[in-house]
């Protein structure tokens, strides 16, 4: 049926139609291809940057809604670096009873340090504790009041990594401590670390739901807004299908508009995130310090920063593709 | 080159636009369609661009039967008509040049190229320093000869007009069927409705009288006034 449309011209001497069907070859196809893809690129530029404002207005909304998940994110990602932190620490605090003197207290250190399941044993004389007491509670006209110091020593015993362990499982080293009869009370906060991680669990389902429900909500302001182009350019459109365009042809330019959109709008949350790091950053700064800047805070790498590009200007381009799809196959030129 | 057999068309509303018609165009003819406003003329033009299908009966451009053409197919039948509207259906945000242009980028021609033929074709309609204006700048005149440039910039086979000249005065309307006229001579069939017989009458090419949707006549008036 093709062959003997293109061949037609020829049969008939019509001299001038010659152009025409050759450009209908096959062999010609990859070029046009490049071409048009060439002209969709630079008038879909040209359409978004007709209309700044309500392209201004499209990209913000879209970008706030791709820097929420963002932002929710970076924190997550932030509190889990602190939670680790934590975790490797491993410390457990040994409170010795009252009556344990100093020289009982380190014979006491020496023999856990030998243990083959303990790293570090730090002692923290009662003394060194009232003092630490004083400087940081805040209490330090109260403690004048006090006679005698009423500290006990406490050891602070840090167990020696052990991979087979589950990290969140209590060591034996605690049972053994909690029933020597120098030790009054053994700190370990595993229910608590347990509870941390299992919020920072939650909290990962949290970003994940969201960045699904935003994804889809900036799916549908692109599709919106390019129904909105289509609707606008319904004679154009049909001019075009008249001059014998394709389906492709039409849709092509709305398609780039989606991606153009999407990625505009990949670089406002970038610019939303940093602009938010910016903020934070002084405060930030304080907080770990207090933490003697074990934790460094850690910002939108690049390999996440270009993968929310790519992310965003394939939802913009999936949008338009939807919407275009749907509405160029009921238009009908009039 | 054209040939309609036995065609009927009638529209949802039950109105009834073309009966039974069935005429043969030879390639290289120029043929004007007449008669009363709502006498199928339009009706006509859109079953060649595939705009409307037939209820009954066949159109074949080119030994093609256009009611075997699917919906696919249809924009490649299209790039073989050059098409020239009443309302000239140019495009209001491009540029003389890029509306020109526009049948040879469906195309896929390289750019080179398409310059070299939009230029050629603007030339011919007179309008070649106008290449750069908006078309809403430009006479109804002179963005009918932009629509012009447009049908023939990709030289296809085959011209069809409806009512060109519709908004144009005496002198202006000629200008333009003579352009038609040398299209035709360099080879192409051309088909116009109109319902200037007056112009018709002066041309002096086949004519085809519908009236109600029927063919009443067909024939070729002698040359007046040459």
């Amino acid at each position: 049926m093709n062959t003997r449309k293109a061949t037609a011209p020829r049969v008939k001497p019509a001299p001038v139609a010659r152009g025409a069907s050759r450009s209908a070859k096959p062999r010609l196809n990859m070029r046009a291809w490049r071409e048009h893809h060439a002209y969709s690129f630079f008038s879909s530029l040209a359409r978004i940057g007709a209309r700044p404002w309500a392209t201004a207005l499209t990209v913000l909304v879209m970008g706030l809604a791709l820097a929420l998940p963002l932002l929710l994110f970076l924190l997550l990602q932030n509190v889990q670096g602190l939670s680790a932190g934590w975790q490797e620490a491993r410390e457990i605090t040994v409170f010795l009873k009252p009556e344990i003197e100093a020289t009982a207290a380190t014979q006491f250190a020496e023999s856990l340090r030998v243990r083959s399941d303990v790293a570090i044993v730090k002692i923290r004389t009662p003394d060194e504790g009232l003092a630490e007491f004083r400087s940081q509670s805040g209490f330090s006209d109260a403690l004048k009041v006090l006679q005698a110091n009423p500290l006990p020593t406490v050891l602070v015993v840090t167990a020696r990594e052990n991979p087979r362990e589950n990290i969140n499982a209590t060591p034996a080293l605690v049972e053994q401590l909690k029933s020597d009869a120098k030790v009054d009370l053994v700190q370990y906060d595993a229910a608590w670390r347990q509870r941390l991680g299992a919020i920072l669990a939650l909290g990962e389902r949290v970003v994940q739901v969201l960045a699904g429900l935003l994804a889809l909500g900036t799916l549908l302001v692109v599709g919106n807004t390019v129904r909105l182009d289509i609707q606008s350019r319904a004679a154009e459109i049909g001019t075009l299908q008249l001059l014998g365009a394709s389906k492709g042809f039409v849709r092509r330019p709305f398609l780039y508009i989606g991606l153009w959109y999407g990625l505009l709008s990949g670089f406002v949350a970038l610019l939303l995130v940093l602009a938010v790091q910016l903020a934070l950053g002084d405060a930030l700064a304080h907080l770990l310090s207090s933490y003697d800047n074990r934790f460094a805070f850690s910002a939108l790498g690049w390999i996440p920063a270009s993968l929310v590009l790519v992310v965003s200007a394939a939802l913009g381009w999936f949008g338009a593709w939807l919407v275009a799809s749907r509405h160029l196959a009921q238009g009908q030129p009039a | 080159m054209i040939r309609f057999d036995q065609v009927t068309k009638r529209y949802d509303s039950g109105y009834e636009a073309l009966h039974d018609l069935s005429f043969e165009i030879e390639a290289g003819e120029m043929v004007f369609v007449t008669g009363h406003s709502g006498a199928g003329k339009s009706t006509l033009l859109k079953l060649l661009a595939l705009i409307e299908r037939p209820t009954r009966g066949s159109v074949a451009l080119a030994g093609q039967n256009l009611n075997q053409t699917r919906r696919r197919g249809i924009p490649r039948v299209r790039r073989g008509i050059g098409m020239v509207f009443q309302d000239h259906r140019l495009l209001m945000d491009r540029s003389v040049f890029e509306n020109v242009a526009m049948p040879l980028l469906i195309a896929g021609l390289p750019r080179e190229e398409t310059a070299k033929r939009v230029r050629a074709a603007l030339d011919k309609v007179g309008l070649l320093e106008r290449e750069k204006a908006a078309p809403i700048t430009l006479s109804g005149g002179e963005q009918q000869r932009v629509g012009i440039a447009r049908a023939i910039v990709a030289k296809p086979p085959l011209l069809i007009a409806d009512e060109p000249t519709g908004n144009l005065d005496p002198k202006l309307s000629t200008e333009i069927m003579e352009l038609f006229a040398e299209f035709q001579q360099v080879g192409a069939t051309v088909l116009v409705a109109t319902h200037d017989l007056h112009l018709i009458r002066r041309m002096g090419k086949r004519v085809l009288v519908l009236d109600h949707g029927r063919l009443i006549d067909d024939f070729r008036p002698p040359v007046v006034g040459a």
